[in-house]
C-alpha cells in the first residue's frame, strides 16, 4: 500500500518534471512582453491575449518553416531507415572482409562533433550544388543518423534464427523479399525506434540547416525561430507559439509509434 | 524425382572435416533415415542437399543432373526445420500458402507495399486459396488458419510445418530432426503422423534424426554416420541384426547390443578374471574378440540353469518387460563395487520378473544369434555360421 503510494507520488513528480517545459512554454506565449519582462510574471496561461498571439504568429511564414522540418525530418527518416536496413542486414547476415573494421566505423561517425564537419561538408556541398537545398540537408543529417538506425537494425536482426530466412529461401522467396518481406516486419520495433530517431534527427536540425540553408523560405523551423533573437529584442511570446506548434507534429510522431517503441525495447526478453 | 546421388561429397568448415567423401544413391520414394549422433554431420548433409551449404568437393546429382551449388529454390525440395521456422508475424494460412504465393510472385512484386499487396491478392486467388484448404484439411489445421504460430502448441505448429511442405507437392522431403521438440506422447503420435503421410505421398523422405527409435520405425534405408564418416547403409532390420561395427551394435537399441571381450581357452570362451564357458559355434581367429548379442537374445535363468554365472546388477522394470544388468562373476566372488553400464551383460525378459539387486543368476545364448567384432578395430567379424548381409 505504502510503495503503490509512493510509487504514485514519484510518476506524478515525473510527469510534472517533464510536462512544466511545455506548460512554461505555454504560459510564457500567452503572456505579453510587459508581464514577461516584469517581476509580476504570471503563472497560468492568459487565454485572453491567444488572438495577440495569433495575430503575431500570422505574421510569420511558420507554415512554411514547418513544412520544410517535414520534408527534412521525413527525408532524413526514409533514407537512414531505406539504406540502415539493408546496412544492418548485410552485417547481420553476410560474412565478409572488413566488416569488423565496417561495425566499428558505424561508431566513429558518432564520436565526431557534427561542428567539425561543418566546414568540409561546406566545401563539398559547394562543388556538389547541394547549398540551399533540402535535398542536400537531408543527406547531411541522414550521415550522421543512418549508422545508429544500421547499428539498431543489425542487433535486431541478429536475434532472428537463420532457420526462419532459410525456410523463406526453400520456399522460393530470394533474399530482398527475405528482406522485406520476413525479416523487416519481425523487427518492426527496432525498425519504430530507429524512424523515431532519425526523425527528431531531422526534425531537431539547426547547425546544418543554418549553415547550408541561405534562403529564408527554406528554413526550418528551428532556424527560423532562432532568427527572432535579435540584438535589442527577443519577442518571447511569439517564440514560445511557435515552439508550441513546432513542437505538435513530432509529438504526434511520436504517439504513432511510441507502442511499437515499447515493444521494440523489452523484444528479446520473452522467447516468442 | 529423382534418383539422389552422392558421389564422393565432403564438407568441411575451415580445418574442420563434418562429412568425408560421402557416397550413396537414394531412390524414390524411399524414407531413408540419417542416423547419428548430436555433431555427427547428418543436417549438414540434409542443408547441402537442400543448397542451404556449398558442397566442398565431390558431386550431388538429382536424376543425373549435377546440382552443387544450386539455390535452395532451384532444387525445388521441401524442409522441415526442427525450429519448424514458422514465420512468426503471418497467420497459419499464409504461413502455409508462402510457397505457393512465392512461385507466383513476380520480380517487381518483391517491392516493399507492394509486396503485400500481392501477397495478400495471390492468397485470395482461387486455386492457392483452395490448395491450402485441402492440405490444412488433411493435416487437421483447419480451425486454426486464422492463428498465429505463437498461439499453437508444439504439435500444432509441427503439423503447420508439414503443411507448408507438402503444399508445393515436391519429389524430396528433407526433415531435420522434426520431432524432437515434442514430448514423448507428441512424438509417437507424429512419429506415426509422418510414417503415414510417406506412405500417402509416395515420395522421396530424408529424415535426420539421433533417435534410434524414430529411425527404426519409420525408415525403409538407414545410413548411421559417425564424425562425418557412413558407418552402415541398410535396412533397419539389416543394420538391428547385423550391425557393421560396434559403434553401430551400441548405438542402436535399447539397451544396446551386449559387447563382451572374451578370450578363446581350449574351446571355451573366458571373461577376463570371471568366468569361463563352453561355446558351441564357430569363434573367428582374433586376437582381441567381442561377443555381441542383443538383449533380448540372452536366455536369462536361475543360478545354474545356464553356463554363464552371473548376479543381477541393475533390474529396470518398464511394465511389459523387465531389462536386468548383469555382472559376470563366479559363484561367492565378492561383489564389484563399480557399476558401469558397459560392464554389464543386458538381458530383455518378457514380463515382471521377481528379482532382487545380487541375486545370483546365470546366462545362456544361441551361438547363431552371435555377432562378432574385432576389438581392436570395431568392425564385425564374418564366421562361416554367421550370415552377413
Amino acid at each position: 500500500m505504502v510503495m503503490g503510494v509512493l510509487r504514485y507520488i514519484l510518476i506524478i513528480t515525473l510527469v510534472v518534471m517533464a510536462g512544466f517545459p511545455v506548460y512554461w512554454m505555454a504560459t510564457t506565449a500567452l503572456s505579453t512582453n510587459a508581464e514577461l519582462f516584469s517581476t509580476g510574471q504570471v503563472r497560468w496561461p492568459q487565454l485572453q491575449n491567444l488572438p495577440a498571439l495569433i495575430g503575431e504568429l500570422s505574421k510569420i511564414p511558420i507554415g512554411r518553416w514547418l513544412f520544410n522540418s517535414g520534408v527534412i525530418a521525413a527525408g532524413t527518416t526514409i533514407v537512414s531507415l531505406v539504406l540502415g536496413s539493408l546496412m544492418g542486414y548485410a552485417l547481420s547476415r553476410f560474412r565478409f572482409r572488413g566488416r569488423g573494421i565496417a561495425g566499428f566505423l558505424l561508431f566513429m561517425t558518432q564520436v565526431l562533433p557534427e561542428a567539425l564537419i561543418v566546414v568540409p561538408l561546406y566545401a563539398m556541398f559547394i562543388t556538389m550544388g547541394l547549398l540551399n537545398n533540402l535535398g542536400g540537408l537531408v543527406l547531411a543529417n541522414a550521415g550522421f543518423s543512418l549508422p545508429v538506425s544500421a547499428f539498431i537494425l543489425k542487433s535486431a536482426m541478429d536475434a532472428i534464427p537463420y532457420e526462419i530466412e532459410e525456410s523463406a529461401a526453400i520456399d522460393n522467396c530470394p533474399r530482398f523479399g527475405i528482406l522485406t518481406m520476413i525479416v523487416l516486419p519481425l523487427i518492426m520495433p527496432s525498425v519504430a525506434a530507429a524512424g523515431v530517431i532519425s526523425f527528431f534527427a531531422g526534425w531537431n536540425e539547426f547547425l546544418f540547416a543554418t549553415t547550408f540553408l541561405l534562403d529564408r523560405s527554406l528554413w526550418p523551423t528551428s532556424v527560423g525561430l532562432a532568427s527572432f533573437i535579435g540584438q535589442y529584442e527577443t519577442p518571447l511570446s511569439t517564440v514560445m507559439g511557435a515552439a508550441l506548434i513546432f513542437s505538435i507534429p513530432a509529438i504526434a510522431f511520436f504517439l504513432l509509434v511510441q507502442r511499437k517503441i515499447v515493444a521494440g525495447l523489452t523484444a528479446g526478453a520473452v522467447k516468442g | 524425382m529423382p534418383e539422389l546421388t552422392f558421389d564422393r561429397v565432403c564438407k568441411s568448415f575451415g580445418d574442420a572435416l563434418v562429412i568425408d567423401e560421402f557416397s550413396a544413391t537414394i531412390t524414390d520414394g524411399e524414407f531413408l533415415v540419417l542416423l547419428g549422433p548430436s555433431g555427427c554431420g547428418k543436417s549438414t548433409l540434409l542443408r547441402l542437399i537442400a543448397g542451404l551449404s556449398p558442397i566442398t568437393s565431390g558431386e550431388l546429382r538429382f536424376d543425373g543432373e549435377l546440382v552443387n551449388g544450386w539455390e535452395p529454390r532451384r532444387s525445388g525440395v521441401a524442409f522441415v526445420f526442427q525450429t519448424y521456422a514458422l514465420y512468426p508475424h503471418m497467420t497459419v494460412r499464409a504461413n502455409i500458402a508462402f510457397p505457393l504465393v512465392m512461385d507466383a510472385f513476380k520480380t517487381w512484386y518483391h517491392l516493399p507495399i507492394v509486396n503485400s499487396i500481392a501477397r495478400r491478392r495471390l492468397m485470395k486467388s482461387p486455386a492457392i486459396a483452395a490448395r491450402t484448404q485441402a492440405i490444412a484439411r488433411q493435416l487437421e489445421l483447419d480451425a486454426l488458419l486464422d492463428r498465429r504460430p505463437a498461439s499453437l502448441s508444439g504439435g500444432q505448429r509441427q503439423r503447420v510445418a508439414l503443411a507448408r511442405a507438402l503444399i508445393r507437392n515436391p519429389s524430396l522431403y528433407l526433415l531435420d530432426e522434426p520431432l524432437s521438440n515434442l514430448d514423448a506422447k507428441l512424438r509417437t503420435q507424429m512419429r506415426s503422423e509422418i510414417a503415414a503421410l510417406h506412405h500417402k505421398v509416395g515420395k522421396t523422405f530424408i529424415y535426420v534424426t539421433h533417435d534410434q527409435v524414430e529411425a527404426m520405425t519409420m525408415a525403409t534405408r538407414i545410413i548411421i554416420l559417425d564424425k562425418g564418416i557412413v558407418q552402415q547403409v541398410g535396412t533397419p532390420e539389416a543394420i538391428y541384426g547385423t550391425p557393421a561395427n560396434t559403434f553401430v551394435a551400441r548405438f542402436v537399441g535399447s539397451p544396446p547390443m551386449n559387447l563382451v571381450p572374451v578370450m578363446r581357452e581350449a574351446g571355451r570362451l573366458a571373461v577376463a578374471d570371471a568366468v569361463s564357458w563352453r561355446h558351441d559355434g564357430d569363434v573367428p581367429d582374433a586376437e582381441h574378440l567381442l561377443l555381441g548379442i542383443r538383449p533380448e537374445k540372452v536366455v536369462f535363468g536361475p543360478e545354474g540353469a545356464g553356463p554363464i554365472a552371473a548376479q543381477v546388477a541393475i533390474i529396470e522394470r518398464l511394465g511389459a518387460e523387465t531389462v536386468v544388468g548383469c555382472r559376470l562373476a563366479r559363484p561367492g566372488r565378492e561383489a564389484e563395487p563399480r557399476l558401469l553400464e558397459h560392464d554389464l551383460v543386458f538381458a530383455r525378459i518378457p514380463g515382471n520378473l521377481p528379482l532382487r539387486i545380487d541375486e545370483p543368476c546365470s546366462l545362456d545364448y544361441r551361438s547363431t544369434d552371435v555377432v562378432w567384432f574385432d576389438g581392436a578395430s570395431g568392425v564385425r567379424i564374418t564366421t562361416a555360421a554367421t550370415v552377413s548381409t
